[in-house]
This record gives C-alpha cells, structure tokens and sequence, in this order.
C-alpha cells in the first residue's frame, strides 16, 4: 500500500525530516509509527498526502508513484487516503453531518447517496444524536469520532492518523482506537502516528519506531520501547 | 459538479461573515460608485462639448458685384469641400430679415438700401478644421473682402481655439481620473476579499486534505464575490443615476440651460453607453468581485 524507498526530505536550513528511509506498509496493515516530537512521523504522512515532495528518493501509494503524479490528481489521490489529525480539523461552522457530507460532496457523490451514506457512518462511530450539532458544541472526543467519520465515508483504502488520541483522555481514546481497528477489519490499510505508550503496548501492532528521521526499528507485534527479547517476553 | 451546492456554500458563508460580506458590498459600492460619477460626468461634458463644437460657423459675405454664375462657381466650393457638414443660404433679403428681427423695425426704415451682403453659412464636420475650411475662402475672388485682407470670411477663429484647447484638456483630465479611481477600485476590492479569505484560510486548507480540486473549492468563492460586487455596483449604478438625474432636472428647472445634462437611462439603451449604465457598472462590478476571489485565493491553492 504504501513503499518508500530511500527517501531523503530536508528541511531548509538542513532541518532533516527524513533521512534514506526505506519501509513497505502492505495491504491491510495496521502500523504504529512511534518516536519522539521531529522524528518524521508528521513528515512520513504529508509526504504520503503530497503535500510535501522529497529530496531524493520512491514513493509509492497504492501502486501510484507519487513523484510522476501530476497536480491536478493530487486531489484524486487524497481521496483514497482517510486523514485524521490530532486537531481534528473540522470546518468549524458546518454542523457534523455537513462536515462528514463534505468529503462525499467533494468526490461528486449524488445527494441521495449523500444522504443514505452519511447517518450510516455517524451511527457507526455512535455521534447519532449529534448530527446537527456544531464542532464547538460538542466534546473532543466527539469531534475526533467526526473527524474519523469524515475519514472514512468514502471507504478509502487508506487510512492515516497523526496523534489521533493526543488531544483526548485515555478512556475516549480507547474507543477512537477501537474504531481504527474496525475499520482496519473492513480491509482498510491503518497508519498511526503517536505518543501513546500504553496503546501501543496494549494493541502489539507492527511498530515503525523513527528517530531523527531514520527508521530504528521495525517490528511485528512490538511495543512501544525497543525491549529485549527477554523482557519482552517476561510482559 | 453541483452548481447549487455551490450557491448554498456561497449563501452561507456570507451568511456567517456577514461583517465581511457588507464590508466587500460598501467597498464595491463605494469604488463603482465613484467610478460612474467619473464617467456619467465625462460623457455629460463630452455631449456639451460636441455640441458646442457642432455651433462653430464660418460665415462667407458675398460681394454685391458678384455675377450669378460667380456666386453658383462659390457654392459649387463649397460642396466639394469634404470637410463641410452643411451650408445655407443667406440672400441678402433673409440678412435683412434677420437684422429687423435682431434690431427693430426703426433702424431698418431709414435705410436708403439693403446694406447687408448675401452669405453662405457653413458648418464644418469637425471643429478642428474650421481654420483649414475657412482659409479657402480668403481669396476668393466672389468673396467680399476688402483689399489686403479677408475680411469677407467671418469665423470665431480664437474662440474656437480656446474651446477645443479646454475640452482636450478637460478629456484628459477625465480619462486620467477614471484610470486613477478604476486601479484604486480594484486594490480596495481586492485587498477586502483577501482578508476575508486570509480569516479562511483553515478552511481552505481542510477542504484540501479531503481530496477537494481546486476548482471545488474556488467555485463557491467566485461565487461569492461575484454576488457581493454584483449587489454593490448595483446599489452604485442606482446611486449614480439617481443623482445625475437630481442634477439634470435641477438644472432644467432652473434658466442656465445651455447645461443641459444628459439623463441617462438605467438600461441598454443606444447612446454613447452602448450597455447602459446600470449594466455598465453591475458587470464590472461583479467581474472584480469574481475576479478577485480568484485572485486572492491564489496563494491557498498552490501545490
């Protein structure tokens, strides 16, 4: 789903994002991207959006090469790519259900597949009752639900979150983790950026761990630390 | 695409940034309305001027000794002249005429003779040749000059002038000021929409990460601007007439006359604004307000 092969970004003044970074993410995966603040976790994702270009090397996303990809269908691309952030990134003054039809509205859905499409998501990630609500009336947890809601109305293959529970309490983050992991049963590619130790631990996903935007570590079923085999077992 | 999704989004969002949206309005208002102003009294001092040019007339006296055959070799002339828009006429009874009506029967019944020499009154077509139609006359030989001179030929050759000179000059100025207030209209229009849209720039950014073309997205702002420039310069081209139309009829009601104003019509009419005021200034109006969201947006979409 998703190949990167020897990809260099720097920033300006020699502000290294990433650095001969080589990873596969296939189909279906569920990944952890782990590592601290400036690792290139941020920098992985808008790469993978276009919305950066590297330096050097391959990018891959769903069989597209991201480096012979014109302009004009970037658009196409972040259609099939769900995005969740840790700002949510709600239009503040659409109510929930306009917020999670935008995303249909844009791909030029009809309106009354717009309609069927939309409550449907919302009873999945439980926001029934706030369909006419605005961001701001409702609580973080909620607005993340829509956020994720939004991400995946148009079943993407793809799906990218960028410390989604980071804005949120333990136990709701839990529940947005669930809803990731469901919808990574539906066939969904899953990437997750994030801080959450214990999530990570919890889950024993494929853990990519970056540092000064190098890949250090990757592991099926890892944990949040690199571990020894022994102490990993004795947990 | 849906065009009246667009229309909703448009509706909305000045709906929400009705501040904004009032802002841009009475920014248009303002720019179209000082803008017609700026022609309406253009084109108004452009139809005084034509038609004080279209008053200018050279006056040729006739000898008395003139034959028949010298007076008809004279008139001949003067139909070959390309430059002449019409003549007339003048036979010394319809001088007299004139100088009884003009002076009082007393002064005309004491003369022994018709004094007062047959003439030809010519209009030329365009005022800046008066000079050039004028000297063909000078020496003429049917032409009542007195030796030496050409006095025979009468024509207000420094009034004239003058007036050409000051219209020329009020044409400029005019054209001068409608480019100074047309490029300030578009700074204040366009520097208006990108605030608004700079207060958007989240929302443009969002738009973009869920796979919106940029087309869908500046659609439902064109939109926008296009119907807030719309609504203002029509609230200025009704402004506009509606003053004009004050003037002009204060001006009639009133003697000096010979200032006559055009009142315009508000719709597509024939004049010398071929569209009208009211269309003039409502599709530049929105043109600008369109144009300017686009504009504006420019640096949000690249990529």
């Amino acid at each position: 789903m998703i190949v990167f092969e020897d990809v260099i970004k720097v920033y300006d003044p020699d502000v290294v994002g990433l650095q001969d970074f080589t990873c596969h993410i296939g189909k279906g995966e569920f990944v952890f991207m782990v590592g601290p603040s400036g690792s290139g976790k941020s920098t992985l994702i808008k790469l993978v959006l276009k919305e950066l270009v590297p330096d050097s090397g391959r990018i891959l996303v769903a069989g597209r090469n991201l480096g012979t990809l014109r302009k004009s269908r970037v658009p196409l691309l972040r259609r099939n790519i769900g995005c969740v952030f840790q700002d949510f990134k709600l239009l503040p003054n659409k109510t929930v259900h306009d917020n999670v039809a935008y995303a249909l509205e844009v791909v030029g859905e009809p309106r009354r597949s717009i309609r069927r499409k939309v409550p449907e998501i919302l009873s999945l990630v439980g926001l029934a009752e706030k369909t006419d609500s605005y961001p701001h009336e409702i609580s973080g947890g909620e607005q993340q639900r829509v956020s994720v809601a939004r991400a995946f109305v148009n079943h993407p293959p793809l799906l990218l979150a960028d410390e989604p529970t980071g804005n949120i309490d333990p136990e709701t983050a839990v529940g947005i983790m669930q809803l990731l992991v469901r919808i990574n049963r539906t066939g969904t590619t899953v990437v997750v950026a994030t801080h959450d130790r214990d999530m990570v631990n919890r889950m024993r996903r494929r853990v990519l761990q970056l540092e000064a935007g190098r890949l250090v570590r990757d592991e099926r079923r890892g944990s949040y630390d690199q571990v020894t085999e022994e102490v990993g077992d004795a947990l | 695409m849906r065009f009246s999704f667009f229309l909703s989004e448009a509706f909305g969002s000045m709906r929400r940034n009705w501040v904004m949206a009032m802002a841009a309005v009475i920014t248009v208002f303002i720019s179209t309305a000082i803008l017609g102003a700026v022609l309406v009294t253009r084109d108004n001092l452009n139809q005084g001027a034509t038609s004080l040019k279209n008053r200018v007339m050279i006056e040729v006296f006739i000898k008395d000794a003139a034959t028949p055959a010298q007076t008809q070799a004279l008139e001949r002339k003067i139909q070959g002249l390309p430059d002449v828009k019409s003549y007339k006429y003048i036979s010394k009874e319809e001088a007299l005429r004139r100088f009884r009506e003009r002076f009082g029967e007393r002064i005309v019944a004491n003369l022994p003779i018709n004094p007062l020499p047959a003439s030809y009154e010519i209009q030329v077509k365009n005022a800046d040749r008066v000079d050039a139609v004028a000297q063909q006359f000078f020496s003429d030989p049917s032409v009542d000059n007195d030796p030496g001179t050409h006095n025979g030929v009468k024509y207000a050759k420094e009034t004239v002038r003058k007036m050409l000179g000051t219209i020329s000059l009020i044409e400029k100025g005019m054209w001068v000021t409608t480019g100074i207030f047309a490029a300030a209209a578009v700074l204040l229009i366009s520097t208006t929409v990108r605030l608004s849209i700079f207060a958007r720039r989240r929302e443009v950014e969002i738009m973009r990460l869920v796979g919106a073309t940029n087309w869908f997205i500046r659609w439902p702002f064109v939109l926008e601007g296009f119907i807030t420039g719309l609504v203002g310069a029509v609230l200025a081209a009704a402004f506009v007439w509606v003053g004009n139309w004050g003037i002009a009829n204060w001006i009639q009601s009133s003697q000096i006359d010979f200032l006559s104003l055009r009142v315009f019509r508000m719709w597509w009419q024939g004049g010398t604004w071929p569209l009208g005021l009211m269309p003039t200034l409502a599709i530049l109006g929105a043109l600008l307000g369109a144009v300017g969201s686009l504009v504006a947006l420019r640096r949000y979409l690249k990529t």
